[in-house]
């Protein structure tokens, strides 16, 4: 009964968002002000300016890199996030947990066959995804997901309850600040070359510097973002 | 130099992702690292409001790429905002050392910091950014920090109370989120000058519609108003007192900038009229003013109160914006600066008191006025402010909703301003006469001391600025009068 | 201007969007109303991506031997942060709910209403 009188609100407020979309401009017209607009240059010009051929790196990461800068710390957040819910100063044993809750699964040693077999090549394609992210599809997030679940897949191999953990805290905790770290590299390097944060330098002469100011900032989302996804992960396991 | 802008958001931000690195295990580096951050932002956004009293806002392009190709950062009148916030911030972090010792796990007392820088430069970024999906991302970094900070103390409901704010908040993100898409739509730009611009030339109402209403909406969610209010309590009783002063004084009142950030985007559309909504902003926030006292007066707990005091003065503020004129908006931005001195006042106030006595009702706190006098003091200064007392900081911010309501010849509103006062002033004058005047209810009461010295500084700081800032009510004023104009004159 | 039916990409994801809303007023479990939030988030991004779809184009690289009209890459970009922020939310949520779970023992909210 309740659900039927939800399902009725919601389906009166989908009425006017639907009126709403009836009145934009149809998708895929090439006349549409999306086309017309601000992107026609960056179509136009954005290999050129941008020194990435993948326009979606050069919009992320130069026309609109306060925004990824945005969105790498919303990851870092999400860690931090994480750790606050969680965290506790005892470490978790698994006879802890709320029955129920699967603590130790144990992995079948195919499983745990194939995992590392695979492993070097799942993180060569990773590592590829990131570096090339500026020439073809991919990029730092891409490849840094990558790389995150393939570290989840070891620490699954690996099982629980190692005494020391593989990195250092503190080496762990600069891995997942690389991100940001980069950025603020990246941005202050801007600064002092073209006199504004973030700022690439322009000339034709210094598509080098161009491109290999993106790749700093991919390797940084990307190894932050793997570290980050580990860390997540391993907090949420209870380690 | 011109580069405060774009630092000022972007320094905390970067020292927040760098905390847990820097300060690993050791909590006090944490606090000082946090502290000397926002010093340093005080500084620039010091800086950049003693620009724009001077010579009006300004505008940095970020990457040297102009508007609308690139993201633009504009300072202007209302941006100044963010210096309160970061004067309000470093005092919330001067008290909290302490303070989450005590009710902060000690594995997370770093992560604790680390999150409040954070939200501190998602906030100032949230208020100097010209960039509507710009807007999206510092908003969503406020709000994560935010539901993290309200499920940091631990114990049983903290993680179901963060998790209905989170729901709450998420919700309202997906419809401004989808709305701003439907304005991208629409105009090919997300650059809120650019937008309001192609906005004027668009012929179809229906999605300018449903993005203004979604929009507001949305924003409105985040602001805790009547009736979209209800993660609002539940946050605050829960959430260590620090974050209550964080959450009340500053974190809803990003709702209501941006509410001021969008309707100008509209403000020139032909094809709608922001009329309507106005009113219905208006008796919105009547009834938010009037229910949210209401609700405040059967509350036991002090923090609950407050809370309840925190949807009633949004509905001030809503009010004042519902109006819209030039009186009553110019009162509703004085009361979002205002209102967050003498909230943040009241709950660090209150949080010594619940830090000291252990005890957080009204009736547990009784004659807690004759062992913390300093700390009740303050309590006794906010209250008369919120109440709107002159010479307080509270008074200017209602006397000028009141007038606006009777200069649009509508004095039934300033009856519910004058309504809301008097249910302020039953409330607070029954706290404080129990704290004053009633004996203890316990008899650890007697052995209560004062709050340590980095906890009740803060406090009597801000219970001095609630005072000061009603004295000098006349610089704010002047200070927002030209975005005040600019907001009226072309919505 | 299209009307409706010109726009029955974008109709579908409005459908999607209420469906997401209706899972997380209507359903109980907190796992399946965060499931729900996703579902609406997705819809989202979908909109805004099929807002820079052009007819016949592909994909916004501009490498050597590229042709033809290209689709906008900012709402690509747009939606790539937006995913990354529905991660992060989904990522903490998760997170609450493991601690509602370690503390009350259900994740059901009408029970977890009535033990409060």
């Amino acid at each position: 009964m309740r659900q039927a009188l939800v399902a009725i609100t919601v389906a009166i407020a989908a009425v006017p968002m639907l009126l709403a979309v009836a009145g934009l401009p149809r998708p895929g017209d090439a006349q549409a002000p999306v086309h017309t607009h601000v992107a026609a240059r960056y179509v136009a010009e954005g290999a050129r300016e941008t020194g990435a051929e993948n326009l979606v790196t050069g919009v992320l990461l130069n026309y609109r890199a306060l925004d990824t800068f945005g969105e790498v710390m919303i990851i870092f957040t999400a860690l931090a996030a994480v750790m606050a819910v969680l965290s506790s100063a005892a470490p978790r044993r698994p006879e802890d947990d709320a029955p129920g809750i699967a603590s130790a699964i144990p992995i079948s040693p195919v499983v745990a066959f194939i995992i590392r077999l695979t492993a070097p090549f799942i993180a060569v394609f990773g590592a590829f995804v990131i570096l090339k992210g500026h020439v073809s599809p991919g990029g730092g997030f891409q490849g840094g997901v990558i790389l995150g679940a393939l570290l989840m897949l070891l620490s699954l191999v690996l099982g629980r309850g190692l005494e020391r953990p593989l990195l250092p805290v503190p080496l762990a905790r600069w891995l997942q600040a690389a991100g940001p770290l980069a950025f603020a590299a990246v941005g202050m390097l801007g600064l002092a070359l073209t006199g504004a944060l973030l700022g690439y330098p322009a000339g034709p002469d210094q598509q080098l510097l161009r491109e290999l100011m993106v790749i700093v900032l991919e390797l940084g989302i990307g190894i932050g973002g793997a570290a980050i996804i580990l860390g997540l992960f391993l907090e949420m396991r209870g380690d | 130099m011109v580069h405060w802008l774009p630092l000022a958001a972007f320094v905390p931000l970067v020292a927040g992702a760098l905390t847990p690195a820097l300060a690993h295990g050791r909590p006090g580096l944490a606090r000082g690292w946090a502290l000397a951050v926002t010093a340093f932002c005080i500084f620039a956004t010091a800086a950049l409001t003693r620009r724009v009293a001077l010579e009006g806002p300004f505008s940095y392009a970020m990457g040297g790429w102009a508007a609308p190709w690139g993201i633009e950062l504009r300072f202007d009148e209302f941006s100044a905002a963010a210096l309160f916030i970061c004067v309000i911030m470093l005092l919330v972090l001067c008290f909290s050392g302490p303070y989450v010792r005590r009710a902060v796990p000690a594995a997370r007392i770093t992560w604790y910091y680390s999150l409040l820088l954070v939200n501190l430069g998602g906030m100032i970024g949230f208020v100097v950014t010209a960039d509507l999906f710009n807007l999206f991302v510092f908003m969503e970094l406020v709000a994560v920090s935010g539901y993290a900070l309200v499920a940091v103390g631990g114990g049983r409901t903290a993680a179901l109370a963060a998790f209905k704010y989170l729901m709450a908040g998420a919700v309202s993100s997906a419809l401004i989120l989808f709305c701003i898409g439907v304005l991208y739509a629409l105009t090919g730009s997300l650059n809120m000058a650019d937008v309001a611009l192609r906005l004027a030339t668009v012929e179809s109402r229906a999605p300018v519609l449903l993005a203004l209403a979604g929009m507001t909406a949305g924003f409105l969610v985040k602001a805790g108003l009547f009736p979209v209010h209800v993660w609002l309590p539940d946050a605050h009783a829960i959430a260590p007192t620090p974050i209550n002063a964080v959450s009340s004084a500053l974190l809803v009142k990003l709702g209501i900038i941006g509410l001021l950030r969008i309707f100008p985007l509209f403000g020139a559309a032909g094809v709608v009229s922001l009329a309507p909504l106005y009113e219905a902003l208006a008796w919105l926030g009547a009834i938010s003013i009037l229910a949210g006292a209401f609700f405040a007066l059967f509350q036991q707990d002090i923090k609950l109160m407050l809370a309840y005091s925190t949807i009633s003065n949004i509905g001030y503020i809503v009010l004042g914006l519902g109006l819209a004129g030039e009186l009553a908006v110019t009162g509703a931005s004085i009361h979002v600066l205002n209102h967050a001195l003498i909230k943040a006042a009241l709950f660090l106030a209150a949080g010594a008191m619940i830090h000291q006595s252990g005890y957080r009702t009204l009736h547990d706190l009784r004659g807690i006025g004759r062992v913390m006098p300093w700390t009740t003091l303050a309590l006794l200064v906010g209250a008369l402010s919120i109440v709107g007392l002159p010479p307080t900081a509270g008074f200017l911010g209602k006397w000028y909703i009141a007038l606006g309501a009777l200069e649009a010849g509508r004095p039934g509103f300033a009856v519910a301003v004058l309504g809301g006062a008097l249910l302020i002033f039953i409330y607070f004058a029954r706290m404080l006469n129990a704290f004053y005047f009633r004996a203890p209810s316990h008899e650890e009461m007697l052995a209560v001391r004062e709050a340590p010295a980095s906890m009740l500084g803060p406090v009597l700081l801000l219970a001095a600025l609630c005072v000061l800032g009603g004295l000098f009510g006349r610089w704010p004023v002047l200070l927002i009068a030209p975005g005040v104009s600019r907001l009226v004159g072309g919505g | 201007m299209a009307g409706l039916w010109g726009n029955i990409d974008y109709a579908a994801f409005v459908v999607l969007f209420c469906i997401g809303l209706y899972i997380i007023i209507a359903k109980q479990n907190l796992i399946k109303k965060l499931l729900g939030l996703n579902i609406m988030e997705t819809a989202v991004f979908a909109f805004i991506v099929t807002s820079g779809m052009v007819d016949g184009g592909t994909a916004p690289i501009v490498g050597a031997g590229a042709t033809g009209p290209f689709a906008s890459p900012l709402p690509h970009a747009l939606i790539l942060t937006g995913i990354v922020v529905a991660v992060s939310i989904t990522a903490l949520a998760l997170s609450l709910i493991i601690e509602i779970y370690r503390q009350c023992g259900t994740i059901e909210a009408d029970e977890l209403k009535g033990a409060e």
